[in-house]
């Protein structure tokens, strides 16, 4: 949407709702706590704003604050255990609305804050979701599997599906917590959680709000190798819980609000280009075997194709990996080899669709309309997913 | 031999010859005798140890059947009570594939531990008979259960071979090591070598041979991926140490609100 509504207004309507609003932050570091705590500070100047963070927090520079301690997370996004501690503690507060502010690198402005809040206050929507303005190469996870994937099973047009800010209503919050509820009983607390899914599947309202430049935060430890499957393997696995819900035909919203594409230079990355593309070629002549256990023949005809081209003119359809995804994602579900194995064989595929895509974006195509049209191949290949699914032996060439 | 030996005793003091064809014809009726008493030997002890090998297939044959009853009545009762169903509901988000769902799990567990109760009661039975009956002191069930046991340590041998290699081979190559499957095939060959001395270990063959032989197999393959390892990784270690220092650079503290507290040109994949 990105309109910002009139400061008299918001403040009007934050004074009246201020109340029931509860800020969930991320442990940051001292100088991003202070802005934050700042910009809740002038977006929501009523008496008795819940902040609960898991850093000491000066309670005499911000005497308006009510602060509550929460345990810290050292996860990069938001996970299981942040939606049920988000939950209880509303609950227990009587907030009516929870803000969560993950781990990021940039704090998002009051105007935002504003958006993302009483959106939710005003009742219209029950997940409010930021749409980043991040730079072209920022948060290709997203836009080559997430984003698509998402917009094509749950038909919706969040941009930023594993977004790390959320404004949340109660019943929201009931409903994720309750999923969440399942992986901290099994102690896999640090999976991350799907609210669009949730979202879509109970019928709840969802809304995306601009937000300015961003810059994600990324995860400090592992490396891609072991947080790609991890991401992958909880999309599936939702995806694969919630298959009675987009096996029916689901028309895409409309849009609503019109996000501003990100206006930022594509820069050469040729570097990077080739590593991707050698490491796409070396996949290929040692994982063909893999590969062919998952693949039908057409696509693996494709990646031979593929293989034997220039790092220079290298192009990955968007039909091909939008069947590729929707293959391993059929694998996921019938176990056709250890999940493991499947989604780490997954990722020189994945690395080969970024090389593509940079390509793409390096000889004139704006990345936003690539990733468009990749999400578009996604929901007119989605037959293909709906019919395997229901009958996986089926002949497949 | 004693007896062609006193027979010819017995016929020395006779002073008149012998046609040579007499002699002959001696022989081969001691052979005859020798070879029908060897025949009736071993069928007679085929024929004691028959009922043993009969009792093994009945019990085989009707412990099968009864698997295959008990199956299909737990697979319908369990369908019938939504067992599936009440399991997915109270375990949340449990992820069976069609194939394995729960009620055909427990129906085909069912049937395959009554088939392992069938072949146990069936080779009890037939080990009592030929213990019996076998002039030998050797009992058939110790051997035969190594036998099983053996093929048990194969199976599950190149099972763990096949992930381990596949493991490896997938973590090799988004490593990008350019002897991913050179390293692949070491590691698979490792287990390999490793469970067939383990399996003749347990089958009492081969004795020390297989000992030297697997000692200087595994430690061959072992020097081989050492060497193969450390002279090719040197590329591996420092681009991890790159990648850690850019990491560490990328994660300082930045200013908020700043648009370039990152490089833009620099792939982030989250």
């Amino acid at each position: 949407m990105a309109t910002v509504d009139p400061i008299s207004e918001v403040s009007t309507s934050s004074a009246r709702l201020g109340p029931g609003l509860m800020v969930l932050l991320a442990a940051m570091p001292p100088e991003r706590l202070k802005g934050a705590l700042d910009n809740l500070t002038a977006a929501f100047p009523a008496e008795g704003l819940l902040i609960a963070s898991p850093d000491t927090l000066p309670q005499d520079t911000y005497p308006s604050l009510r602060i509550v301690s929460v345990p810290a997370s050292n996860a990069w996004t938001l996970t299981a255990a942040d939606f049920v501690h988000a939950y209880q503690l509303a609950e227990k507060n009587e907030a009516r609305v929870i803000l969560m502010l993950g781990p990021g690198s940039l704090v998002p402005s009051s105007s935002e804050l504003r958006d993302l809040a009483n959106a939710v206050l005003t009742g219209s929507t029950d997940l409010a979701v930021p749409f980043y303005d991040l730079p072209p190469h920022a948060a290709l996870v997203n836009s080559a599997i997430l984003y698509p994937l998402t917009r094509a099973l749950f038909a919706s047009r969040v941009r930023f599906p594993l977004a790390v800010d959320l404004g949340l209503s109660l019943r929201m919050a009931e409903r994720l917590a309750g999923a969440a509820q399942h992986f901290t009983s099994n102690n896999q607390g640090a999976t991350p959680l799907w609210p669009i899914n949730e979202a879509a599947v109970a019928g709840f309202a969802i809304d995306q709000f601009g937000f300015g430049p961003h810059i994600q935060s990324q995860p400090t430890g592992p490396d891609l190798n072991t947080i790609f499957p991890l991401v992958t393997e909880a999309l599936f696995s939702d995806i694969d819980a919630k298959a009675a819900f987009w096996q029916r035909f689901r028309p895409l919203p409309p849009v609503r609000n019109s996000m501003p594409m990100p206006q930022a230079p594509f820069s050469e990355a040729a570097a990077e280009i080739v590593s991707m593309h050698q490491a796409f070629k070396l996949a290929y002549t040692n994982l063909q075997e893999i590969w062919s256990l998952v693949l039908p023949p057409n696509s693996l005809l494709g990646l031979m194709r593929l293989a034997a081209t220039d790092a220079a003119a290298f192009r990955m359809s968007d039909k091909l990996w939008a069947r590729i995804v929707y293959d391993f994602l059929l694998a996921y579900r019938l176990r056709t080899i250890n999940r493991g194995h499947l989604l780490g064989s997954l990722i020189p595929l994945y690395l080969a669709w970024v090389a593509s895509h940079i390509n793409l974006a390096a000889s004139g195509t704006h990345p936003e309309d690539h990733i468009e049209a990749v999400a578009a191949a996604f929901e007119a290949d989605k037959p293909y997913l709906v019919s395997r699914w229901r009958w996986p032996d089926r002949f497949n060439p | 031999m004693q007896n062609f030996l006193a027979i010819m005793l017995q016929q020395a003091p006779n002073p008149t010859l012998q046609p040579l064809y007499a002699g002959n014809t001696s022989i081969w009726h001691h052979m005859s005798d020798a070879l029908h008493a060897s025949i009736y030997r071993v069928l007679s002890l085929l024929i004691s140890i028959l009922p043993g090998i009969l009792s093994l297939m009945i019990a085989l044959a009707v412990f099968t059947l009864i698997g295959m009853a008990l199956s299909a009545l737990l697979r319908r009762g369990l369908t019938a009570a939504r067992f599936d169903d009440r399991l997915i509901r109270n375990r949340g988000n449990v992820d069976w594939a069609p194939s394995t769902s729960p009620t055909a799990l427990i129906a085909r567990v069912s049937f395959w531990a009554c088939v392992l109760l069938g072949l146990l009661i069936g080779v009890s039975a037939f080990d009592a008979s030929y213990a019996t009956v076998a002039t030998l002191p050797i009992s058939f069930l110790p051997y035969l259960t190594h036998g099983v046991s053996a093929v048990l340590l194969l199976i599950a041998g190149t099972l763990i071979a096949r992930f381990l290699a596949r493991t490896v081979l997938i973590g090799a190559v988004n490593a990008q090591l350019q002897y991913a499957r050179f390293l692949s095939l070491g590691v698979k060959w490792l287990v390999v070598v490793l469970t067939w001395a383990m399996v003749l270990d347990h089958l009492h063959m081969g004795g020390n041979v297989v000992e030297l032989a697997f000692g200087i197999l595994f430690g061959g393959i072992v020097l081989t991926l050492a060497l193969a390892v450390g002279l090719g990784s040197r590329d591996l270690v420092s681009r991890s140490l790159e990648s850690h220092a850019e990491r560490s650079g990328e994660h300082r503290p930045a200013s908020p609100h700043s648009p370039t507290a990152g490089p833009d040109d620099t792939i982030r994949h989250f």
